[in-house]
Parts: C-alpha cells; structure tokens; sequence
C-alpha cells in the first residue's frame, strides 16, 4: 500500500501538482473532519487584560469631588452609570456595560493577584495546577474538532506569572495558541502585522506544494505504523495535533490572523497599536466561533505620574474597545460574545507623592459587556474615599462566577485535577452579581 | 466510618519505631555481593506473580536498539548519537545492558539530568514563576553536586532539612532565606526555602509531600475532602518550620521557666486563636531540647530507616521516573482511594533501599535489570494495555530539555556552550533555538499522558531549526550523509535511521525510503528526497517520544 502511495505520488509529480496536494489521502482525511467541525459555539467571551494593576478609580467609580479623585470628569454611559471621561467612544455602549465596583480581593502583588484574578485561586502550592479562565471556557465551550483553537491569547505579558495563563490541569490542549508573546513596549519595536500571526504556521519557504505532500503521506504511514502497537494518549495526541497544525496551515481559518484582509479604515478605527489590532483579531477570531480570546494591554503600574499614563492608556483602550463593540454589535455578535476587563487590582485611592496611586485589591472595579449581561448599571458601591467596599462584596471568585454565568457555563462544574481530585470551576461558595446577568 | 476514626485507623499504620536521634548515623549498608541484581530478582517475582495470576502475558523483552534508546534518555536525558547506538547494537558482550547502565550513571549528564528532574519536581514553582527561578537554579547546582558524588537520598533531604539559614523579611511581602554558616552549599540549598517563598506552611506541605508522599495542602485551610489528614495536623507538620516566621514568645532562656523552643515549634493556625505546636503524624511530640531545632527533630524522624514512609516514597518516585507510573500513583496521595497496584513490591522496594543505604545508583541499576523495564513498548496482548500492571513499557513523552538535547544528539547541531548555559527565565532568546525548545514544549502533565499541542507541530514542522537540519546546506548529519562518497542509498537512509531513531531501517522501511530517494522524492533531486526522509523522521512519534 505505502509503495502504492510514494508511486502515486511520483506520477503526480510529473502532473498537476496543484490538485495532487488536495487529492492525498491526509488531504481528504482532513476535508471530512472540517466538514464535522462546522457546529459553532454558541457563546464567546473576550477578556480585555489590563496588565499591571489599572487606576479603577479614574476609569469606572470616580470620587470628583473627593481630595482622592484626582482631576478627571465623569461622563453618562447610560442614565444610571457614570463613567470616567476619557472613554467617550465606550460610553456610547453604555447600555451593554456593567461595573463591579465592589470588587474587594486578596492580592496586592502581581504575581500572585494576576493568578487569584485568573484562576480564582490564591498561589502558594506546588501540588495543584490551576487553569486559567481562558482554559476553563476553551474546554466548556470550545470544539474539540475546530480548525482554530479553542483559546488564543494575544499579547500577553507574562513576566510574573506565566502559569496564570496556562492550561493547569486540563493540559496542553487548552493552552492558549499565544501570539504576540512578551512585547513590552507595546508592540512599538516590531512589525504589528508579523507579531500577531501564528508562529510557524507557514513552510519554509524552500519547501514547495509537492515536497510537503510527500513529506507528510510518508509521515501518516510511519506514525500510523509506530501508533497501532502503541495504544494510548500519547500517540494519538501527536497525530491529533499534526492533523489540526495542518489544518490551520491548509485551511482559510488560518488567513484569520492575516489583518491585511482588513480595511485601512478599520484597521485606522481600532488604533494602529498592538492592543488596538489585538482586538482586531479578536472580533475576527470571535467571527471564526473561537470561545475565548484575551487581549492585553499593559503599563498600567502607574506609581507614578499616574493621571497622565491613565489618559494615555484610555485612549488605547477607548478606540479599540470601542470599534470592538460596534463591530460586534453591527455583526450581531454583542448578544453571544461577553466582554470582560480587568487587571490583577486596583490602585490606591490616596495620591502619592509622585501624583501616582499604588496597588490596592482592597476596593476596586472590574467590567462585564455584551452577551449574557445586564447593562447600563454598576452593582455594588464604594465609599465615599473609595477605600472600602459598602455594598455587595465582590471577592475575584464571584467574578468568575458571573462570567461563566454569563457565558452560559455552570460554574459548580467539576473536573479532574492533576492530584486525581475533581475541582469546582470556581470554588464553593462563588456567587454570581445576579444584578448585573441578563 | 467517621473521619474521627478514619483518621486514627491511618495513623496507627504510621506509627513506627523511634529511636533515632539526630546525633545517630545511619546504619551501614549490609554488605551484600550483587546488591542491584538481587533487588532485580525480587522485582521481577513480584511482577511474574502477578502477571501469571491475572493472566497476563507480558510484551517482548526489547531489542538492543529500543533498549540503548530507552536507557539513554533515562539515565543521561537524551538519545543516543548514532556512533553510541551502533556501537551498542554491534557489542556481543552478554553482559552489555548492565555496562551501559554503569557507564551511563557516570557520565556528568547523568548528574545534571537527575538534578535538573528532581528540581523541576521538588520545585516546580520555579519553573514557572519568574520571580522563584534563581532559587531553582541555586538548589538545582546543589543537587547535581550530589548526584556527582552519589550522595545518598537520606543524607540529601537531612541536609535540606537542617541547613542552617537566616530570614530576611525585610523586603514587604516576600520572605528571603539565605544560607548562613560556614558552608558554602548552604547558599544553594536555601533556594529550597526562598522557592517556597520563606513560609512554614508551604515548606511544610512540600516536605511532607516530596519526602513522605503525603499531600496536605488541602488539609490548610479544611479537613481533606478524600484522605484523613485534618486542618490541625497540616498545622501541626508545618510548625516544624515555624522558626520561618518571626519570633513572638519570648526568647529562649528568657528570664522564667524554661521553654526549650520558645515560639519557634509552634504556629498560629490563620484565623483561630488556636496555637500548633510541632507534632509528627503518630501524634506524638519530639523530646524537645534547647539543643537541637524543630527542623533537624524532624529531619532525625523523616529521613531515617526506619521510616518506611520515606523509603518507599523516594523508591517509588525513581520507579515512576523510569516507568512512567508509580507503583503507587500519583506518588504522594496515599489513602483508600489510591492504593498501590503492588503492595509487597513496594513494601520490598523501600525496604531493599533502605538497606542498600539509599543508594540511587543500587536502585537504578537493579531497576534498569529488571525484565519489565526491558519489556518493548509494541503491544501484543491485550492484558498489556494497563500500565499499572507494567507488562509492557509505556511510551513517554520527553521533557523539553530531554527533547532538545535529543535534537542536538541527531542532527549534530553545534550548541554553543553559552546558548546551551543561558538561563532562559521560561522566555524565548532571539537566537537561542533551546529556548524556543523550552518554552513551547513547558508541560506540567505526567510523562504517559503528554498531549502534542498545535504550535508544538507547527514548530517541529515548519520551524526554523528543524528546517535548518533538514536544509542540505545548512545541516550538519543531514549534509554529511547526503555527501558522504562511497555510500549507496541504502547507507544513507540507514545512517539517518540511526541518528533519529537509533536502530537500522527494517528491510520494508529500508526499500520504501530507498526507492524514495532514489526516484529524487518529489522533486527529482536525490539529495533533497534525503532531506525529506530526515524530516519525517524528526517529526514522527518514533523520534518526539520515548518507547
């Protein structure tokens, strides 16, 4: 049989190479697993992942007024939510907008905050490997047999913390596909377009279409001969991944991180940055049925200096975020896809000394937008200093709570850990901001 | 049955003999002529006795090939370069398998490739959390030293466990713990407690977890949900190392009636108003003394022969390094709901290495002779499917590093010594093809339940160093077996099999890849269809895992 094959090939390679590379035996395996894999998701959610710690106070719950409010206005969102002025373009969303603001947490240092926030879990132990958010929507909602992954991760930063962004315990199949890894200055060094396409997802490009052909014929035999007298998870996960590598080569899924096949105009719209594209490729990824998508934007450790960065920083946000809704919502994604901002805490109501705010988890505000979501209010409430939550309470596991409620995930769902011992979703006890879910 | 009772019906089986001070060496090993042939003997009765009981017919014992490939990666972390294996394969000696085992765990590879694995296992936090790395990379220095001289594991965890060390809480939030003293070791070795970030309860979990098998953690914060280890007892373990902590009570030999330890064996349970003092799992306390610390009474009871808890523990990890599956798995959670696969063989193995004075090598040698690790991994019978039953060899997936320095073996790439020493901080270096290799396949899963990610196939297939040892002008093996004068194809493809997969081409593989080559592969160039053979063995599961 296999000898069949190489001559199949040989006398193809005199021929119409083209139609050789569709026609061989991996090739047609593949169209009938793509035809399978066409049953979407139903729901997405994008976490915008503000890295660093952002200034809440200044964004989403201002104090004007109040010697710890600092210089910015407020704006109306909607009728009952007042946000900070310098999202004007946001705030013409403000009916898809909810505000946590008594987000009350337990870590004020990054590291350990961006795992809690991620994970709903304090670090500490060695023994349990948590997932992060993006993994546990990617294996509730995700397709085992789509062509693009079920968690792709733009932009992150993960410096302090990079098991907050990994799979834990449900392993490398809910990793996310990461592009654009590590760009501190913003992307501002490199090519923005190269950055945020898929590492190695093209040939070499000495290898033509016929080489690759053979390439791989030769390497479905030899893996299917090591694999029949091997069964088990581990042969089988090779050959499941080449098969969805090749895919992602082949297929027209993988041009979704080509932006180039975007509009000038629109690429104008959401920021020529790394995160404003970022998010370009989020609402394309979202278009493709991808379940969860997470965009980062950083520098937000405003220590010093603190209402300069944050005006700067929001006119990233507020341009990106802001086509990312209308173009949601002109496509009539905003009902299915939830939009969640939030960094690893909040920063001090008490100006320093150097016009900056500090790291605070003990009173601040996170975001939930579109699918599943209530919006046009805020659900719990600071004081007037802002330093202390009066009402409702929110701790980073009510959060996740919310999310995966809003997202349409039972929350209480458990899985099996690393130690072979089934773990909650979100831990015991999580209660979901019911004010704010739809 | 109540976990009140439960719990005391766990803790009689813990109690054991003491009588072990700190002061008191271990006893020497018996002398015993072929101590790792004997401890072979006996696995292998073991496993004959359950197999014929359950009917089980085991796999093949494997071929030189499989076997030089297997014990390579094992023992030194890579595959073996074609030379190694064809002079291997070639050797007639009837005693070649237990000669390669001693030449092998004496190879400086051995050392570092022990040390790094026991590292990214005792210390997994330092993998992946940069602000720990160092603190892996300290501790693991230290480990390959003791690798180096052979150190016995007893006398490893008692030197992790007494070091001496200062605290310095100066810094807000994190708990820096330097070495102190003379020795010079002590630096690295405190890296095992700055990695556990200086505090008594992460310490404490750690050790009970690495060293006796036993997972706390959950008991920190709630009775453990499936095993009975309760809240009090986690506290109790972890205020052996309560002199982590700044002292509260008054200073010892304080003015008063004399408290040998002052505060530094007991520890405030978070939340209570409830004070733990130092106690070991049988309920009973240490005779305290001014003289010796909570941590080296912990260290005489942990680490000592009599302890079975620590042998069969430290016994079983080595198996499950060379099987894939512990005797007992996972390793450290003990209880009704995991019980071992094969009680007496464990019990043997602990006791067997225990008397060989926990001697690494004695172990590894006899594991490496037994006929289950010289089982082939190919399936012949179904009863072989259960890899608890360790009737055939499971297929492993290879550690990053395992998998680089697998590459480097096969495609004759010349590492630069400074690339290779980089440390890599768990980030891709420009230039540094290793980190690449490091970072995209970073993997927390056990060994034979690896899943092969997307972007990992990406980059075996289409990045750029596999395409540059598949490039015939930028190869090193690739482009010499391509030029080498006087080879016919058959040379060539054989060589290549030897240097990805360390054995010759059957005669079928032999004629498909031949008749391949000769008929120039898809573009009529004979050299390029080479390349292409290349190729697909670097990428085939053949090559990425260990069989």
């Amino acid at each position: 049989m296999s000898n069949v094959n190489l001559d199949r090939r040989h006398l193809l390679r005199v021929g119409a190479v083209s139609t050789a590379v569709s026609m061989s035996g991996w090739m047609g395996r593949l169209a009938t697993a793509a035809e399978e894999a066409k049953v979407k998701p139903k729901r997405s959610c994008i976490l915008l992942w503000m890295n660093g710690g952002p200034s809440t106070i200044d964004l989403w719950d201002l104090k004007v007024g109040h010697e710890n409010g600092g210089p910015f206005k407020e704006i109306e969102a909607a009728p009952d939510l007042k946000i900070g002025e310098h999202l004007p373009k946001l705030a013409r969303h403000g009916k898809s907008i909810a505000v946590l603001r008594g987000m009350s947490t337990k870590e004020g240092d990054h590291a350990r905050g961006t795992y809690l926030m991620r994970t709903g879990q304090l670090p500490g132990f060695a023994g349990i490997q948590y997932p992060s958010i993006g993994s546990l929507v990617s294996k509730e909602l995700g397709d085992p047999k789509s062509e693009l992954p079920n968690f792709v991760s733009i932009a992150p930063q993960r410096f302090f913390a990079q098991e907050a962004f990994g799979p834990g315990f449900l392993g490398p199949v809910h990793a996310p596909l990461i592009v654009g890894d590590n760009q501190f200055d913003g992307g501002r060094g490199g090519d923005i377009d190269a950055l945020l396409k898929v590492a190695d997802l093209d040939r070499p490009k000495a290898i033509d279409d016929a080489t690759a052909a053979a390439r791989l014929d030769m390497l479905r035999e030899v893996q299917e001969e090591f694999a029949s007298g091997r069964p088990g998870a581990v042969a089988k996960s090779h050959s499941a991944a080449y098969d969805r590598a090749i895919r992602l080569m082949q297929s027209d899924s993988g041009k979704v991180f080509d932006l180039t096949a975007e509009k000038k105009e629109v690429r104008d719209k959401y920021g020529r940055n790394l995160f404003g594209q970022g998010c370009l490729l989020a609402r394309r990824l979202v278009e493709k049925g991808v379940p969860f998508v997470e965009v980062t934007l950083g520098n937000w450790d405003t220590h010093n200096n603190n209402f300069d960065q944050v005006k700067n920083l929001c006119g990233t946000l507020d341009a990106a975020w802001g086509a990312l809704m209308d173009d949601l919502k002109d496509r009539g994604l905003l009902e299915t896809t939830t939009i969640v901002w939030m960094g690893e805490f909040g920063r001090t109501p008490k100006i320093n000394n150097g016009k900056g705010r500090d790291h605070f988890p003990n009173a601040w505000s996170t975001v939930i937008a579109g699918g599943g979501v209530k919006g046009g209010r805020a659900a719990g409430k600071t004081s007037k200093d802002g330093t202390t939550v009066e009402e409702r309470v929110t701790p980073t596991v009510d959060l996740l709570a919310t999310v995966c409620s809003a997202l349409g995930i039972d929350f209480e769902k458990q899985n099996m850990s690393n130690v072979k011992r089934p773990i909650r979703i979100v831990e015991k006890g999580a209660k979901p901001v019911t004010e704010v879910l739809a | 049955m109540s976990v009140r009772s439960r719990v005391a019906a766990f803790l009689a089986a813990l109690v054991f003999p003491i009588t072990a001070s700190a002061t008191e060496p271990a006893p020497a090993p018996k002398a015993i002529k072929d101590p790792a042939g004997e401890l072979a003997a006996v696995i292998d009765r073991h496993l004959a006795k359950d197999w014929e009981a359950r009917g089980i017919v085991p796999a093949e014992v494997t071929d030189d090939a499989e076997f030089v490939r297997r014990v390579y990666l094992d023992v030194i972390g890579r595959a073996p370069k074609a030379a190694e294996a064809r002079a291997f394969i070639d050797d007639a000696a009837p005693d070649k398998r237990a000669r390669l085992v001693d030449f092998l765990l004496k190879m400086p590879g051995h050392a570092n490739y022990f040390a790094s694995v026991t590292r990214a296992q005792w210390l997994p936090q330092t993998t992946t959390n940069f602000q720990l790395q160092q603190f892996g990379y300290q501790f693991e220095l230290w480990l390959q030293k003791q690798y180096r001289e052979n150190v016995p594991a007893d006398q490893v965890v008692r030197k992790v466990l007494t070091v001496k060390v200062r605290v310095n809480d100066r810094n807000q939030g994190f708990r820096f713990v330097q070495g102190d003293g003379p020795d010079p070791d002590n630096f690295n070795i405190a890296g095992f407690y700055s990695a556990n970030e200086g505090r008594p309860e992460n310490v404490g979990s750690a050790v009970s977890r690495l060293f006796l098998g036993m997972k706390l953690e959950c008991a920190q914060c709630h009775d453990h949900p499936f095993a009975p280890y309760t809240k009090e007892q986690f506290w109790q373990f972890a205020a052996f190392f309560a002199e982590l902590n700044p002292l509260t009570g008054p200073r010892p030999g304080f003015v008063g009636p004399l408290r040998p330890q002052s505060d530094r064996n007991a520890i405030v349970i978070p939340g209570t108003d409830t004070k733990a003092t130092a106690t070991f799992f049988d309920g009973r306390n240490p005779d305290w003394s001014p003289d010796r610390t909570p941590r080296e009474e912990l260290a005489a009871w942990l680490a000592s022969p009599k302890n079975p808890y620590f042998a069969k523990n430290t016994a079983n990890r080595v198996w499950a390094h060379f099987f894939g599956t512990g005797i007992l798995d996972p390793v450290d959670e003990p209880g009704e709901n995991n019980p071992a696969s094969h009680p007496e063989l464990l019990d043997a193995l602990g006791k067997a290495f225990a008397d060989n004075g926990f001697d690494n090598r004695t172990l590894i040698r006899a594991i490496t002779r037994t006929r289950a690790y010289q089982l082939t991994s190919k399936m012949t019978h179904p009863g072989q499917a259960d890899p608890r039953r360790f009737a055939r060899m499971s297929l492993k997936g290879l550690t990053p590093g395992q998998l680089f320095d697998s590459l480097v073996a096969a495609t004759g790439f010349r590492e630069p010594a400074n690339l290779r020493n980089q440390r890599n901080f768990g980030f891709v270096q420009p230039g540094n093809p290793r980190s690449q290799f490091l970072v995209r396949f970073a993997s927390n899963e056990r060994a034979t339940e690896t899943n092969t990610t997307i972007l990992q196939a990406l980059m075996l297939m289409n990045g750029q160093f596999i395409g540059d040892q598949t490039d015939l002008a930028r190869s090193e093996i690739l482009a010499a077996v391509a030029d080498m004068p006087g080879w016919d194809t058959k040379q060539r493809v054989t060589n290549l099999f030897l240097t990805a997969f360390s054995r010759n081409p059957t005669p079928e593989e032999l004629e498909k890849f031949a008749s391949y080559v000769d008929r120039g592969g898809a573009k009529g160039d004979r050299k390029q269809a080479l390349a292409d053979v290349f190729w697909v063995l670097l990428n085939s599961p053949e090559f990425l895992f260990n069989h």
